[in-house]
């Protein structure tokens, strides 16, 4: 079960992720920062309430990132929760993603 | 669109002779178990952690030899890592080369010749038929390692596949995958799965090595 929220401040799109981002989430995920950054030139994915990432969820958040470089928007994921982190670093995605301790604004 | 089983197989085909390119053998029949699972995960019916597996949903897809391996998943749930099942399909030699270059043959891509070389020796070569679909291919995967931007998911696990058994150099000259070494390092590191292909080769490597030094420490 995923929720995600979307608020925005100081220029920034904040989509906020809460909960499981597996297989069963990960259309969900991609659809929801893809559309953000469709409509805004700067996201940022908060991850701290985030309580498990799947390779599926791993692979939402690279395309909706690739998206993000075919339009030049600014795209961050953001306050890496400990499960998220674990998997962040053993996939070394800190080489292809932009990744922020805090957000942005 | 072809299955990442077929894309690899067809990767390994060398477009002048026909004949396959298994310079490290073992290592592409691991590259190609480790194929069949991307099939299954891109076709969301299975999904990995940072090394365990699960069956999401076990209706077959349609293709023989992925139904086969999601059947088998989901009936022995006591084995729960993505390694395990590697070495597991990797012990049971299931001809996934033979069953790819029959599906490209039948789609009109390549063609199945035998032969006998001096009236004895087998010859089996498999020349493209149509050429269009492995250049393309090639292209995806050289514009994957050129570039610094984040390639789509079926290049990224296709890159990760073909590396680790060398065929990569059909892809790009030595000097160049020399230069974008780190870049590929970086794109087979992404995935569960080719993690778990990439030790299971160095494994196999280093059991090699292994072997090799005492063997030769036997004849000294």
């Amino acid at each position: 079960m995923i929720q995600l929220t979307q608020e925005v401040r100081a220029g920034w799109c904040l989509v906020a992720v809460r909960g499981r981002a597996d297989s069963a989430a990960a259309d969900e995920l991609e659809s929801a920062l893809r559309s953000a950054v469709e409509q805004h030139p700067k996201v940022a994915a908060d991850f701290s309430a985030l309580d498990y990432i799947s390779s599926a969820g791993l692979r939402a958040v690279l395309q909706a990132a690739r998206a993000a470089q075919e339009r030049q928007a600014e795209f961050a994921v953001c306050r890496l929760s400990a499960p998220a982190r674990k998997v962040f670093d053993m996939s070394g995605m800190h080489h292809i993603l932009r990744i922020e301790a805090e957000l942005p604004c | 669109m072809l299955t990442l089983l077929e894309e690899a197989v067809l990767l390994a085909v060398d477009e002048r002779s026909g004949q396959l390119r298994s310079a490290r053998e073992f290592g592409t029949a691991y590259a190609l178990v480790g194929a069949l699972f991307f099939d299954l995960a891109l076709a969301r019916k299975i999904d990995t952690g940072t090394e365990d597996v699960q069956v999401l949903d076990a209706t077959p897809t349609g293709n023989p030899a992925l139904d086969r391996l999601l059947a088998e998943m989901a009936g022995r749930p006591e084995i729960p890592t993505v390694r395990d099942w590697i070495e597991a399909m990797f012990q049971r030699r299931d001809d996934l080369e033979g069953y790819a270059l029959a599906s490209l043959a039948e789609r009109g891509i390549l063609r199945h010749e035998k032969s006998k070389r001096f009236w004895i020796v087998n010859v089996e070569r498999f020349p493209l038929v149509d050429s269009g679909p492995q250049q393309q291919l090639k292209a995806r995967l050289a514009e994957a390692i050129r570039t610094d931007g984040i390639p789509e998911t079926r290049d990224i696990m296709l890159v990760s596949l073909a590396a680790p058994c060398g065929l990569l150099e059909c892809v790009l000259s030595e000097a160049e995958l020399a230069a974008r070494r780190e870049r590929i390092r970086l794109l087979c590191n992404l995935e569960t799965i080719s993690r778990q292909v990439t030790d299971a080769i160095a494994g196999l490597d280093a059991s090699f090595r292994h072997g090799g030094a005492t063997a030769a420490q036997s004849l000294r």
